[in-house]
């Protein structure tokens, strides 16, 4: 157990990465949060574990900032299920997003290897 | 926006948040099912990749604006069910806090009644009295009738001064006659309170003269207790001495004279001005500054007054002064010493009663260390806990405070409600909770909430986790102790120092209580009463009549078979009312003027001092033949006699008197001396004149009877009334009643403190067994092994209560370090004993040891029972 960082904080560490893959799930149409982490998993084959409990506030954040929108629907099961979907204003915020990550993976790229450069 | 549509929509994103999670479960233990796992185990496995659930769902919410006061509604409810499941605890924490809040919005109340609040007049600041000062004396004394004369025509800094003259009016009529509490005032009294009348009109100048119909200003409480409240009552006349008096006004309810006693009606005083410059020092005077003359202004004007007076008058005023006190202060007086030595000890009360729930909290906090770490470890917020435990002491603290002012509003009005009729405390009919109380008592409880809460709601913030989880909450931490244990030693020297303080005053009061008054109280009577006589013309004759009635009087009670022997006498001592004037001996030079000889002067009748059982040291008492006419003869006391004729037998010798008749009287006798002026004074010098040759007109019987003096009253009246059908009786008591009552001021003080160190013992002797209670649960542990290794149980109940008595010492000696620095502050209340009285410092350091022995014993014999077969186990 030990002293351990709490639990929020870890969410604020993946936080802008968690968005993303979010936003970028429901590029390809509305999902519940069961199917996004499953689709997460799913195109990561199976690389990037999200604890399935720290979906819930992540969409809930990016509704609340308007990225995205919820509802109810019948799922494929027959059962009521909240669908996200991205709206206008997401899209813009994925497309900036994606931009910044390029920027990133370039920029950590040349850190850990120089010497390809 | 609108709170309850906030509301609405607040709990229906709660429900779907819990609904979509639902759902995601379902769905992970499908897929997971699908995959060929087990249905139970796909569940489990479902929720476990889920993580924290509670806490997901938790930060979810709080996405949506979780709000402060969603937050502190969910607290108040986990803190009162958590208060719920301990009921001892709660009881104890709740108790304690409404005793201690009780009590000081009891004692704020009174203080702020009587000190805070300003009379109820209007621009009460300016109201002021005005007294004389005697010679070489700070005593405030009543005031020469002349010189009331000169004073209202003289100054320069009165809206207006009014004489005032307390006398019981005599009133006759349908039924018996009886004699109520009076006021006569002159013209411009009312207008200086600036009080109108509820009906009709108040006493004018007109009303203030000699000769013109007599008229009187009824009180609220006589017009509806004698009137019924009739509005008609206006016009209509009232039987009294002699005369009919016609009602012309009807004062507000609550209406009366701050620093007097209450009065029922307001006659107007007609000062005759041809008998002004002979008259006594009889009244009182209240008096309304001019706007923007300040105190001092107008003391300096009173002052060249006086001096002007003195010159003009050195036979009456010689050396005499005048002095100005706002009214407010004279009306609180010395009361001001006692509520704030009251307030200060209630104070501590609270102190205790704070320590002690604070104590409590910290014990349950520590108790309750592995339920909190498990909380902590689930990922509960610390803030958030910090808020629940402050949230709980605040519930503890509103209920206590709702009880304790529950507690001070039925308890005021209850304690007044106990107290005699005309106790001797200012302000009496004013005493009540108000709102400006109960905004105190809130504040009070919601600062006492915070600061016991704080406190082990900073412990916890320190306290490891890790610790707390592995030890699972046994073993104490040291700093926990160390302030537990402070906070015992707090309460016990704070307890300590009140019971001191009570122990003093108990002391004191026992004191006075067996003070041997000088004369012998049991199976005496006393009827007190001003003589009405009818139909005199002249000034002697009023004398001749007013002994004649006495005589009568007496002659008729004497006869009667239970009465072994009656007398009377102007003022009855320990009554609060005596009369002085100048006397010296006359084979010496006259004393220069202004020097005050003389002292106290009563008028009694023949028999007195055997009625009374005063006995004799010398000569006679007054008897048959010292009437009208005869040799004008006078007693003194024993410390008249010593102070007149030291060394020499004053039986025989002559002295001059300045009193109504001739001024020359020869000594017949010496008495004991009697504490004629209260229990804790010693006597002053007093000289006994006889009734016979210088009638008084305020009398009091005395009647000493064979057995139960309550049954020979009505015989008494009987008699008295044959003799003059109108006359009135102020009151009857027995003189053990009238002993007593002279007590009540000292008896109240000392009952408050004794409540309040009762309290401030029964907190402190909870405290400590809660803290040793919970000390040898600690270590039962270690309890169980040492018995385990063959310690008896008496070794054990000696280390737990040595430990109790160890807390207890170092109370004591800090409480008795304090009370040695503080109790100073009652000298003024103590009667007989210094505030370091030895016997009171031992007997409450044993008292307080017992009640720690008490407190430690039932935990220590707890500890002797443990099973040292389970403990072990246990481990």
């Amino acid at each position: 157990m030990g002293n351990r960082e709490p639990y929020q904080n870890r969410i604020e560490l993946l936080q802008g990465t968690l968005d993303m893959l979010i936003l970028r799930t429901l590029q390809w149409g509305p999902q519940h949060g069961h199917g996004i982490g499953v689709a997460i998993r799913a195109t990561s084959q199976n690389v990037l574990q999200v604890e399935h409990g720290s979906l819930y506030p992540a969409l809930h954040r990016l509704r609340k900032e308007g990225w995205i929108e919820a509802e109810w629907k019948i799922s494929e099961n027959n059962q009521r299920a909240r669908y996200y979907r991205l709206t206008a204003k997401g899209k813009k915020r994925l497309a900036a997003e994606e931009s910044r990550w390029d920027r990133m993976v370039e920029a950590i790229g040349r850190v850990m290897r120089p010497a390809e450069n | 926006m609108n709170f309850w549509r906030w509301f609405a929509r607040r709990s229906r994103e709660d429900r779907e948040i819990e609904e979509e999670m639902q759902f995601h479960l379902a769905e992970e233990a499908r897929l997971r099912e699908g995959r060929g796992e087990p249905t139970e185990a796909s569940r489990r496995s479902a929720l476990q990749a889920f993580g924290n659930y509670a806490l997901a769902k938790e930060v979810t919410k709080e996405m949506w604006g979780w709000s402060w006061l969603e937050r502190a509604v969910e607290d108040l409810r986990f803190a009162a069910r958590m208060l719920r499941k301990s009921p001892a605890f709660t009881a104890l924490a709740v108790t304690a806090l409404a005793l201690g809040i009780g009590a000081t919005t009891s004692m704020f109340s009174v203080v702020r009644s009587i000190l805070l609040r300003p009379l109820q007049f209007p621009n009460p600041d300016r109201l002021v009295m005005i007294w004389e000062l005697p010679p070489r004396s700070s005593h405030r004394n009543v005031v020469q009738t002349g010189n009331f004369l000169d004073w209202r025509k003289r100054n320069h800094s009165f809206e207006n001064v009014a004489a005032m003259f307390q006398i019981p009016f005599n009133l006759e009529g349908s039924s018996e006659p009886v004699q109520i509490p009076a006021l006569r005032v002159t013209a411009g009294f009312f207008e200086i309170l600036g009080t109108s009348p509820l009906l009709g009109r108040s006493i004018r100048t007109e009303d203030d003269v000699a000769d013109t119909p007599w008229v009187v200003v009824l009180s609220y409480g006589l017009w509806q207790r004698r009137f019924g409240g009739r509005r008609d009552v206006i016009g209509r006349k009232i039987a009294g001495p002699g005369n009919a008096f016609e009602v012309i006004g009807v004062m507000p309810p609550g209406f009366y004279v701050p620093s007097l006693a209450r009065a029922d009606l307001y006659l107007p005083l007609r000062i005759r001005p041809d008998e002004a410059l002979h008259d006594g020092r009889n009244y009182k005077v209240i008096a309304r500054l001019r706007p923007r003359v300040s105190l001092s202004a107008a003391q300096s004007d009173m002052e060249a007054i006086a001096a002007q007076t003195a010159q003009e008058r050195p036979d009456m005023n010689a050396k005499w002064s005048a002095t100005v006190v706002p009214l407010m202060e004279q009306t609180v007086g010395d009361t001001r010493t006692t509520l704030l030595v009251l307030l200060g000890t209630v104070t501590f009360v609270l102190l205790i009663a704070c320590a002690n729930v604070s104590n409590l909290l910290l014990i349950r906090a520590h108790a309750r260390r592995r339920e909190i770490a498990v909380r902590v470890a689930l990922g509960a917020g610390r803030w958030r806990l910090l808020h629940q435990l402050i949230t709980e002491s605040l519930l503890l603290a509103c209920i206590g405070g709702f009880l304790g002012s529950m507690l001070a509003w039925w308890g005021v009005p209850a304690m007044i409600h106990m107290l005699p009729e005309g106790f001797p405390l200012p302000r009496l009919v004013e005493i009540g909770v108000d709102r400006g109380v109960l905004a105190f008592t809130m504040a009070l409880s919601l600062g006492c909430g915070i600061v016991f809460g704080a406190f082990p709601a900073l412990q916890l913030s320190r306290g490891r986790v890790n610790d707390a989880l592995q030890q699972g909450g046994r073993h104490g931490s040291a700093s926990g102790r160390y302030l537990r244990d402070a906070l015992v030693v707090a309460e016990f020297s704070l307890a300590m120092l009140l019971v001191i303080g009570a122990g003093l005053m108990l002391r004191s009061f026992a004191l006075l209580n067996a003070v041997d008054p000088g004369f012998r109280p049991d199976r005496l009577l006393t009827f007190r009463m001003v003589l009405v006589p009818s139909g005199w013309k002249t000034f002697d004759e009023l004398l001749t009549q007013r002994a004649a009635l006495i005589e009568q009087m007496l002659a008729r009670i004497r006869t009667l078979p239970q009465v072994t022997s009656a007398s009377s006498i102007s003022f009855l001592p320990l009554s609060g009312s005596q009369s002085g004037t100048a006397y010296y001996r006359t084979d010496r030079p006259a004393p220069p003027l202004g020097a005050m000889p003389g002292g106290d002067t009563s008028v009694v009748s023949d028999g007195y001092f055997r009625t009374m059982g005063i006995p004799l040291v010398a000569g006679r008492e007054f008897e048959e033949r010292d009437r009208s006419g005869s040799p004008q003869v006078a007693i003194l006391n024993q410390t008249a006699a010593r102070r007149n004729f030291p060394g020499e037998n004053p039986v025989g010798k002559r002295m001059h008197v300045d009193w109504t008749g001739p001024p020359e009287v020869e000594i017949v006798g010496v008495a004991k001396d009697v504490r004629h002026n209260g229990l804790e004074n010693s006597p002053d010098p007093c000289l006994f004149l006889p009734q016979a040759q210088r009638p008084a007109g305020w009398a009091s019987l005395l009647v000493r009877t064979a057995d139960d003096p309550a049954g020979v009253v009505a015989a008494v009246k009987q008699q008295i009334h044959v003799v003059a059908p109108h006359q009135g009786i102020e009151e009857v008591q027995t003189m053990e009643r009238v002993m007593s009552d002279s007590l009540a001021r000292p008896r109240l003080d000392a009952t408050i403190f004794a409540i309040f160190g009762g309290i401030a013992l029964l907190l402190a002797s909870v405290g400590i067994f809660a803290v040793i209670s919970y000390s040898v649960e600690q270590r039962t542990r270690e309890m169980g092994i040492r018995i385990a290794l063959g310690a008896v149980p008496g070794a054990i109940l000696r280390q737990v209560l040595r430990e109790g008595l160890a807390l207890c010492a170092v109370g004591v000696a800090i409480g008795l370090g304090a009370a040695f620095l503080l109790t100073r502050y009652l000298t003024t209340l103590l009667f007989a004993i210094r505030p370091t009285d030895t016997l009171v410092y031992t007997v409450v350091s044993l008292v307080l040891a017992a009640s720690a022995l008490a407190g430690c014993y039932f935990p220590a014999r707890h500890a002797t029972r443990v099973d040292p077969a389970i403990v072990l186990r246990e481990e």
